[in-house]
């Protein structure tokens, strides 16, 4: 609400009690006083009634709470202003009997308006929250369009690019054939990668076939080097799965597994439904050894960011590390 | 014959080098290694006159392997990633090749290398080509113990210290000899690990259990694997800031 509009609608209501008062040919000592508490009755009721139905706004079946309220609250303002002026103003007969007489007008008027100030603070606090949600709405908007930027930025990583360019280069007089299935393998990964609405789930059986393509150029990067084992459970692959969640797991996989050990590397892949919730474990061989010359984990810092975006927890990602293997287990819950 | 080695861990990227060097009959491809190791093992048995070198690979980088050669022969850097150019250069790479590269490019490098290699590397140029790498800040140090190699994590250094041309490394595991100079060492180091305290040490802050008065404005700083160092002047000073005395 305006700020004026409060302490004005008090000063109304002041100088109409006041010169109503005066009507009835009251001194202007009494007439005044008795407008201005009554007036003050009036504030204090919508500042009770303003911050009650801010706070909490009754629906369905607690509605009649907003009709309620106001008048048990005017009842005990008016009686409170009867009390006070009786004992004020205990002398003056007159002004006493009009003060009793008009206790059920004081009454419905001072109701009435309250019910319309209760109304009125309920749909400006219906306005503001509404007014909240969609600004909530438009930043998230916003922080999902940053994580699918980000997301592109990652996917089209010049080093995967220009290698696999490089690679195709390699092919071309060698063997032509493999290298137009680079190409539309490599083609096919872009595509799906611009494509890809991050809002909207899509089924594992999807996420895989995508997940494939890329394994499939690094396959031939690397040649025999890497090696890629899927075991999907048939259950699991229904499963919906915010996209390019996976990827990010798997090409760390590969990063730590190739640029880790020298030996090959056998990555795998499991996909399962536990309960409510689709289980996929990443597996790549590790040399606890080894320290990598730069930072390590971006990949999973960035699925953990967007895991916790998605739903605000942060239990879905845990990684361990056994025996010469590292564990990467994603949780993505189904019940959405 | 010009003997030549391919270090790359992609087969394929390894494929086009070779390849192209097909059109150059004087060169001869004496292996082609696809990790740092082999690498070595392979640059130390054959004695090359050129080596085509990746950067990115598994367990030592390009630039690594480069450190650990004491005679390194002429070097054609080649991988996809541009920031290494700056570096590369500083390394005394003859040139460096953006994955992929054209033909006529490749041919431009080796005629370059022809150039130096025909008029023979300038004898006073020796003491540049020694390998200084642009300082990068690292967390791991590759040395070479005999014919193999060693990655040191520096969180597992106790401190440096200057031997003529050499460094030094204490760890917990022994000593281990790098070719490289104090400075270039102060330079990659985080200054928020390691303090150089003297002009021969540079020790680990997380290392230090005590500072002890020596003689006059002079201090020692004892370390947890028992050593006592020298702290210069300069070095008390630093090492008073950076530990918020």
């Amino acid at each position: 609400m305006g700020k004026w509009i409060v302490p004005g609608a008090g000063i109304i209501w002041l100088l109409g009690c006041f010169f109503l008062l005066r009507n009835e040919d009251l001194e202007f000592e009494i007439a005044f006083t008795d407008a201005f508490f009554f007036a003050l009755g009036f504030l204090g009721g919508v500042g009770i009634l303003d911050r009650v139905f801010s706070l909490y706004s009754p629906k369905g079946r607690n509605l009649w709470l907003i009709f309620l309220l106001p008048v048990l609250l005017s009842g005990m303002l008016v009686l409170a202003h009867r009390y006070l002026l009786n004992w004020w103003f205990s002398e003056e007969d007159l002004y006493l009997e009009l003060l009793n007489g008009t206790f059920f007008l004081r009454l419905a008027v001072l109701g009435l308006a309250e019910q319309f100030v209760a109304l009125l603070a309920l749909v400006v606090s219906k306005l503001e929250r509404q007014e909240e949600l969609s600004r909530r709405e438009a930043q998230m908007l916003e922080l999902s369009k940053e994580a699918e930027l980000a997301q592109l930025r990652q996917q089209l990583q010049p080093h995967f690019l220009f290698n696999s360019l490089n690679s195709i280069n390699a092919l071309v007089i060698a063997q032509p054939q493999k290298a137009r299935e680079m190409v539309l393998l490599l083609s096919d990964f872009l595509r799906g990668t611009i494509r890809k609405d991050v809002q909207k789930w899509e089924i594992l059986e999807q996420e895989l076939n995508y997940l494939k393509m890329y394994l499939d150029i690094e396959r031939v990067r690397f040649g025999h080097r890497l090696s890629i084992d899927f075991l999907v459970e048939k259950e699991a692959e229904t499963a919906k799965i915010p996209p390019l969640l996976i990827q990010p797991l798997v090409e760390n996989a590969i990063k730590h597994g190739l640029y880790g050990v020298t030996g090959e590397v056998k990555i795998e892949v499991e996909c399962q439904k536990e309960g409510n919730y689709l289980l996929i474990v990443v597996r790549n061989p590790f040399d606890p050894s080894y320290v990598c010359a730069e930072g390590t984990g971006f990949g999973l810092s960035s699925v953990e960011r967007r895991l916790y975006l998605l739903f605000g927890r942060k239990d879905l990602l845990q990684t361990s590390n056994q025996n010469g293997i590292f564990e990467v287990r994603l949780k993505i819950p189904q019940y959405l | 014959m010009i003997k030549t080695i391919i270090i790359d861990d992609e087969p394929l990227a390894a494929g086009i080098v070779q390849e192209y060097l097909g059109s150059f009959p004087q060169f001869q491809v004496l292996e082609i290694c696809h990790d740092g190791f082999q690498g070595l093992k392979a640059i130390q048995q054959h004695q090359p006159d050129l080596i085509f070198l990746d950067v990115q690979m598994p367990k030592i980088t390009g630039f690594e392997l480069l450190e650990l050669l004491d005679e390194p022969p002429a070097v054609i850097f080649t991988t996809a990633f541009d920031q290494y150019a700056l570096k590369a250069f500083d390394a005394k790479a003859l040139d460096y090749l953006l994955k992929p590269f054209s033909q006529s490019r490749f041919q431009q490098a080796i005629d370059r290398f022809l150039v130096q290699f025909t008029q023979g590397s300038p004898k006073e140029s020796d003491e540049e080509k020694e390998i200084q790498l642009l300082a990068e800040k690292s967390n791991r140090l590759v040395v070479r113990v005999k014919n193999d190699i060693k990655i040191i994590p520096v969180h597992e250094v106790s401190y440096f210290e200057a031997e003529d041309d050499y460094i030094s490394i204490h760890t917990r595991e022994g000593k281990f000899l790098k070719k490289m100079t104090m400075k270039h060492l102060e330079e990659s180091l985080d200054p928020g690990k390691f303090a150089r305290v003297h002009r021969s040490f540079m020790i680990n802050l997380n290392e230090i259990s005590g500072i002890e008065p020596y003689e006059r404005d002079s201090y020692l700083v004892k370390l947890r694997m028992g050593e006592k160092l020298p702290v210069s002047k300069t070095g008390y000073a630093r090492l008073r800031q950076v530990l918020g005395l």
